[in-house]
């Protein structure tokens, strides 16, 4: 991927617009050589090669550390505080923290040899071989090598997944692929782009060619039908149960990859309804299934996933949120890139925005922004807790032009009130409140981005803040753990998870009314 | 003559319990129930609708007007039959085949109960067949379907179709609407209205049975 044409900024960022003096930079183990524009923040290019911020960035967990092997990076406060003396003296900062200013070779520490980004108990039996792990998402595919013997990522790939020109959820998609003529276009393609990906794998590193024995693809319901060309049919209309939920095995060859004869190929199963392996995966990850106390895991993206429960009872759900939160049905919505608001907060009584690429023209507003926007607003007494914009002409002015309209911040309340009612379901069907909830996994890329505290205010989380924390992207992180665990285990874990359909769900309805509106600030406070 | 300005408040702020109290306190006064309908329940409910179609109201307050303002009906409907009363018509409504979504739906039957047409809703996941049994069952004047998701608009066309072949079409004005429903696709597929939202619903029900 070209990173000159990366989209998504951080949002402390500067911008290396009007700046053409690239920079080199190579990263190691992985070997990768790369050339961008000073002050590009390291994060953005880290990103772009599969590096996970399990903090979102903000300088609290260590877990996205480099150590510098040529070249320099200056201390930050978050280094003094979390490195130890020797950390630091032996070069290790945390990237989140910088931008590129001069010719850099960064050692990753992920690449290194954790499974997960986190300080994770995970253990893996070590063998021989090669394995990959994919995460085909709906917009992106994500794909890593793995040294099977020591767990290490010997290289990542990502791309963007080209069926999003058919239909960009996944139920344009299912419209598209339902007859025959569809199908077969979507499955080509996805297999392909697949295949191409691995292909780069095996080329830079020849010797992988024979000793790839595994690759496990996880993916949501609707992309595990086209990655294993099941009938999209019964995923069109109500009861959304299609009989291909299981997990499929199978060679390359069954596929038309012309590649490593002798590996297997696994696409991990689906629970029901939408919600897929991407979220068995997340589990695997989070290891839910092993906890005593109750966790949660949510996917804050267009389907809204929950899963709640431990080692004894685990139950999920998909609350259709729809787009919201990646700024899409919002007048000036927009992806974070630069000229997006990522961050509003309150400076002396007034709403102050800040811009992805520091200096760059306001042009639109991202989901962080979106929920921080009206976190502040409410907290200002711009928008009541019903919604309502009482002020005529009934906008939030932002930075100009940018700016909410009645109309965006009810979309919010749909999307917040319907992963809230999930959550709340969810915790109804086990029988627990939320007191119960340990942890609170936010997955996905928004669930990095997005404010805590401000999705506390607006009700979209309504639980402790200490407890919520950003996860990063469980589906791949749960696809190497599937990479060391054997069929029955995983298939087990599938069927201990039970899915909780909404739309039959006699409450429903009326949680999801409740939840539409925002907190007042007295209930806020209280909790 | 007595002010029920009470009952026009209490639906318009969806205060259900005092709704239904005036309502009550009003029948027992021998209040005429068909003034109560005419003067103060429709013109709450169309207040009601305005303030959804301006933003001013949204999901919520929509739903618990409509809540209060059928508690107030319940109480009169019985009566409204007794006189012989005639509804403004009558509408059959549902979700269509294969989807579940059923909040705008129900959004557009209250309002539509609340502007006094009959309303016989078929709930959710309704068949071509149903639709077309039900209106032909019921004499009913106008059919309303709601689709949410864009693999089970095309339902809306087989029960268009069910209706022709059925014999019905031409007794009654087809109206569709949901999320993805877009002016064009009613007229590609032969439907007589369009609406965004719960209040056009009841403009067009109006200008299909010639009320203004
Ligand atoms: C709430 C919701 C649900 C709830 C439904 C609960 C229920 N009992 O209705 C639950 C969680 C169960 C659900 C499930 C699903 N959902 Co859903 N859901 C939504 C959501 C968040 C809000 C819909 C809503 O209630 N809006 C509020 C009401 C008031 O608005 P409305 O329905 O549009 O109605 C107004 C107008 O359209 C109009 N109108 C409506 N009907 C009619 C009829 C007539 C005659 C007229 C004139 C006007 C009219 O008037 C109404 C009032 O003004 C939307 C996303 C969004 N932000 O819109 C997704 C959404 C509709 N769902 C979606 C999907 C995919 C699903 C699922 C298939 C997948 C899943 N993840 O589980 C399932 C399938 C359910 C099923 N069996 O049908 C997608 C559809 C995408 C597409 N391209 O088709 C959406 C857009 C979200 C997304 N992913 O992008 N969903
Ligand atoms: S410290 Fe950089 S991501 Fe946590």
């Amino acid at each position: 991927m070209d990173i000159h044409s990366l989209r998504r900024r951080d949002h402390r960022g500067r911008t290396g617009q009007g700046v053409s003096s690239a920079i080199h930079i190579k990263l190691v183990p992985l070997g990768v050589d790369l050339h961008v524009n000073v002050h590009t923040p390291l994060h953005d290019i880290l990103f772009q090669h599969g590096v996970e911020f399990p903090c979102g960035g903000k300088g609290q967990c260590k877990g996205c550390r480099v150590r510098v092997m040529e070249g320099t990076l200056p201390m930050s406060d978050e280094e003094r505080r979390l490195l130890t003396d020797e950390e630091r003296r032996a070069g290790w900062r945390l990237s989140c923290r910088h931008t590129a200013q001069t010719d850099l070779t960064l050692h990753v520490a992920q690449w290194e040899s954790a499974i997960l980004a986190d300080d994770s108990h995970f253990t893996f039996v070590p063998r021989d071989g090669i394995g990959i792990a994919v995460d085909i998402g709906s917009t992106t595919l994500v794909a890593q090598m793995i040294e099977l013997r020591t767990g290490t990522v010997r290289a990542v790939n990502t791309a963007l997944n080209h069926q999003a020109r058919h239909g960009a959820d996944v139920m344009s998609r299912v419209g598209f692929g339902v007859n025959h003529a569809g199908r077969r276009i979507l499955v080509d393609m996805i297999r392909r782009q697949i295949l191409t990906m691995i292909e780069k794998f095996l080329e830079t590193s020849p010797a992988a060619r024979d000793e790839l024995t595994d690759i496990v693809l996880v993916g949501n319901t609707v992309m595990h039908h086209l990655f294993c060309d099941f009938d999209l049919e019964p995923l069109s209309r109500y009861p959304f149960s299609s009989p291909h939920l299981d997990s499929w095995e199978g060679t390359p060859a069954e596929l038309g990859w012309r590649i490593a004869p002798h590996a297997r190929v696994r696409v991990l199963p689906c629970f029901g309804g939408f919600v897929g392996s991407d979220i068995l995966a997340g589990v695997l990850a989070t290891r839910i299934h092993q906890s005593e106390k109750l966790i949660c895991l949510i996917d804050l993206g267009t389907n809204g996933e929950i899963v709640i429960g431990n080692q004894e009872r685990m139950r999920c759900c998909s609350t259709a949120a729809g787009p919201a939160f990646e700024g899409a049905r919002i007048k000036m919505g927009m992806r974070a890139a630069t000229g997006a608001i990522s961050r509003v907060r309150i400076q002396d009584g007034q709403l102050q925005a800040h811009i992805v690429g520091e200096g760059s023209a306001p042009r639109g507003i991202c989901g962080s922004g979106l929920v921080d926007a009206v976190a502040c607003a409410l907290d200002l007494g711009l928008v009541h807790s019903s919604g309502r914009i009482p002020q005529p002409p009934h906008k939030l002015p932002l930075i100009d032009p940018v700016h909410l309209t009645q109309t965006d911040i009810r979309e919010l309340q749909l999307a917040k009130g319907a992963i809230a009612a999930g959550v709340r379901i969810l915790l109804h069907e086990l029988g627990a409140s939320v007191d119960d909830v340990e942890r609170v996994h936010l997955a996905g890329a928004f669930g990095n981005y997005i404010s805590v505290a401000s999705a506390r205010r607006i009700g979209l989380l309504n639980i402790p803040a200490d407890r919520i924390h950003p996860a990063g992207n469980t589906a791949l992180l749960g696809a190497k753990v599937a990479l060391f665990t054997d069929k029955e285990s995983i298939d087990d874990l599938a069927r201990r998870i039970s899915h909780v359909g909404l739309s039959s769900h006699p409450q429903f309805q009326d949680i999801y009314v409740e939840e539409m509106t925002f907190p007042t600030s007295a209930v806020y406070q209280q909790s | 003559m007595d002010d029920y300005k009470q009952l026009y408040e209490a639906i318009l702020n969806g205060n259900f319990k005092i709704a239904k109290e005036v309502t009550q306190q009003a029948l027992d006064k021998n209040a005429d129930p068909q003034m109560l309908v005419q003067e103060y329940m429709i013109p709450a409910m169309n207040e009601v609708g305005r303030r959804y179609e301006a933003n001013e109201y949204f999901v919520p307050e929509l739903l618990i007007a409509a809540r209060a303002m059928k508690a107030s009906l319940e109480l009169i409907r019985p009566l409204l039959v007794q006189q012989g009363a005639q509804p403004a018509g009558r509408v059959v409504i549902g979700t269509v085949k294969g989807d579940l979504h059923d909040i705008g739906k129900n959004l557009v039957a209250a309002m539509l109960e609340g502007s006094g047409f009959e309303v016989i809703d078929l709930g959710v996941d309704v068949s071509p067949e149903k639709f077309t049994t039900a209106a032909r069952d019921n004499n009913a004047s106008l059919v309303a379907m709601s689709a949410l998701l864009t693999t089970t608009m095309g339902s809306m066309k087989s029960t268009i179709e069910a209706l022709k072949s059925g014999g019905v079409r031409d007794k009654v004005k087809i109206m569709i609407g949901g999320a993805p429903i877009t002016q064009r696709y009613a007229d590609e597929i032969g439907a007589d209205g369009y609406s965004s939202n719960a209040n056009g619903a009841v403009a067009l029900a109006r200008k299909f049975v010639g009320i203004q």
